[in-house]
């Protein structure tokens, strides 16, 4: 319980900045996908940097997470075709809505109940995504038992 | 009474400390999709939600907060014309966001994480892959955008 309310007061005080930066204003965006503003492009670049010197410098002292006592660290991964592809069709609805999964909270928070709508289909989204996912799996399974009793 | 757009070298180095404080405090990476993936997993049982779901909640709580401290908060429908298809139709414009979610979700879940997780946390950490994912969202975005809005005739 505890690291869920770890996650609500840190994911309360993001909201918070997200919205005074205008993040979760879908005209912001539109002006950042414009190449009109720079202002999204910095505040990302900035974020970046601090994040990542803060965990660099968390992991060299062997910092041990205060809620569980678990050593900091975190895994990188290599880039994937579903990497290259998911993103593609991401960042086409991104630039339909002109907000994405954090941003809606965001919005919704604030009062703009059309983000609903977004937020119902992201959901959606995420849930087709593992049926696909799903059904991809098994077919794969059956063509390699398929080709594995060809092979006798 | 509403507060002035925060400066990005002021909201982006908060965002960042606050993500390196979740690092700190849980060793958990700062991302939006996973409480929407959490969601759909539970089976809208709330009892089963998971820390991701209260990560995605507390930015929901965070904006609320935002927006009554700041005199800003206000229920509404309204969605910016943000010009990249222009919709006289309320239905048609919503039916769009719908769409535009589902795709978002679809890809993001393919990918592994969004804008928050691949572009910020991903990123901090040089992740390869969310430096592929970032790459590639953000130039999808910028030129679908720009397509959509010659289209519409509009800038």
């Amino acid at each position: 319980m505890t690291i869920k309310l770890i996650g609500l007061a840190i994911g309360v005080g993001i909201g918070f900045v997200f919205a005074w930066a205008g993040l979760s204003d879908p005209a912001v965006i539109r002006d950042m996908l414009l190449l009109r503003d720079p202002h999204v492009f910095l505040l990302m670049g900035s974020t970046v940097v601090v994040a990542a010197v803060g965990a660099r410098l968390l992991r060299a002292n062997n910092f041990r997470a205060l809620a569980t006592g678990e050593a900091v660290a975190w895994s990188i991964e290599k880039p994937q075709t579903r990497h290259v592809f998911g993103s593609a069709l991401f960042g086409a609805g991104w630039s339909l809505a002109a907000t994405c999964p954090g941003p809606v909270a965001v919005m919704i928070g604030q009062g703009r109940l059309s983000g609903l709508f977004a937020a119902a289909g992201i959901v959606i989204g995420v849930t087709l995504q593992a049926m696909w996912q799903r059904a991809s799996t098994a077919q794969k399974q059956v063509r390699a038992e398929l080709q594995g009793t060809a092979g006798l | 009474m509403t507060w002035t757009i925060a400066p990005w070298f002021i909201a982006g180095p908060l965002i960042g400390l606050l993500i390196v404080a979740l690092r700190a405090a849980a060793n958990k990476p700062f991302g939006a999709l996973g409480g929407f993936v959490d969601i759909s997993e539970s089976g809208w049982s709330l009892s089963r939600l998971g820390f991701r779901s209260y990560l995605l909640f507390g930015l929901l709580l965070g904006g609320a907060i935002f927006a009554v401290a700041s005199g800003s908060f206000s229920l509404s429908f309204a969605y910016p014309d943000y010009g990249s298809i222009a919709l006289a139709s309320p239905v048609a414009q919503t039916v769009l966001l719908l769409i535009a979610g589902v795709v978002m979700g679809f890809g993001a879940r393919t990918a592994g994480g969004c804008t928050s997780g691949h572009g910020m946390s991903g990123m901090s950490l040089f992740s390869p892959a969310s430096l592929v994912a970032t790459a590639t969202f953000f130039t999808t975005a910028v030129a679908l955008t720009y397509a959509f809005a010659l289209l519409g005739g509009q800038s």
